[in-house]
């Protein structure tokens, strides 16, 4: 068996098998940004090695509003269109979203606890933080009940809509309500407030996430796409 | 003095990384079972 550098063209008994060269940069790049964070970045004074969960926890949480505003947005031109390969993108990308907000919900009770003293407080960002996990998983388990390719198609669409109105009120939750949770350091009106060196690390890290995010959701794409080419050749 | 509390964020970073990775094999097992 003949490895290939994509899986888009092979057949769909060999695509499991292709190296996809996205992929391979993605992992490098992650594996990068881990490296520099932990051996090349310098510890914060105040927080100590904790701070350094900071990241991981605002890129994962930046690829997440990402995701699921990529969501909205092609459930948006699909009930326009009705093209089912819009569908495709918004499942992929609701997917890999809860996948990379799982990781903004675990990260951070594991810098709250040793910083604020407590694992999880349910203050406004923590809490509709978890509202937004909750409503595509929600959304990922209607997709998996739903026989009718359109139906499942168009509720999903409605659906991937009205999660992402929780994204602005969570950015902003952290100004309109009274939170710990920090202000925002880099996706601000003014200039970021953090060293060169640490900024650095930072704006790799939502680099690498970001490629990180791409693959992930091109693999989840060709996996829905596959599933659906059976299906169509099973009926 | 700086607080002692590596332990969260090597946890913080192994966490992460066990779950892009699991995410990652899942695809591909999902694809393989197709």
């Amino acid at each position: 068996m003949a490895l290939r550098w994509s899986g888009a063209h092979l057949p769909p008994d060999q695509a499991h098998i292709a190296i996809d060269p996205l992929s391979i940069a993605a992992f490098i790049a992650v594996a990068a940004t881990f490296v520099r964070a932990i051996w090349f970045t310098p510890l914060e004074r105040i927080q100590g090695p904790a701070q350094k969960i900071f990241y991981i926890h605002a890129p994962a949480a930046w690829v997440a509003f990402l995701a699921f505003g990529l969501v909205a947005i092609a459930s948006g031109i699909y009930l326009w269109l009705r093209d089912e390969r819009l569908d495709r993108f918004a499942e992929s990308s609701a997917e890999v979203g809860v996948v990379f907000t799982t990781v903004v919900l675990v990260t951070g009770p594991l810098w709250g606890r040793p910083v604020w003293g407590t694992w999880w407080t349910w203050d406004a960002r923590l809490t509709l933080t978890l509202f937004l996990w909750f409503i595509y998983v929600g959304y990922l388990v209607m997709r998996g009940a739903v026989d009718d390719r359109a139906v499942r198609a168009r509720y999903s669409a409605v659906l991937g809509i009205l999660g992402a109105l929780l994204i602005p009120f969570i950015h902003l939750s952290v100004y309109m309500f009274r939170t710990l949770h920090p202000l925002p350091i880099v996706m601000k009106a003014s200039r970021p407030s953090l060293p060169g060196e640490m900024l650095l690390t930072l704006l790799l890290a939502f680099a690498s996430f970001t490629l990180l995010y791409v693959a992930l959701l091109r693999a989840r794409y060709l996996l829905a796409e596959e599933r659906d080419r059976l299906q169509d050749s099973v009926a | 003095m700086m607080p002692d509390n590596a332990g969260y964020y090597y946890a913080a970073y192994v966490v992460a990384a066990v779950v892009y990775v699991m995410y990652a094999v899942s695809i591909w097992v999902r694809r393989r079972r197709q």
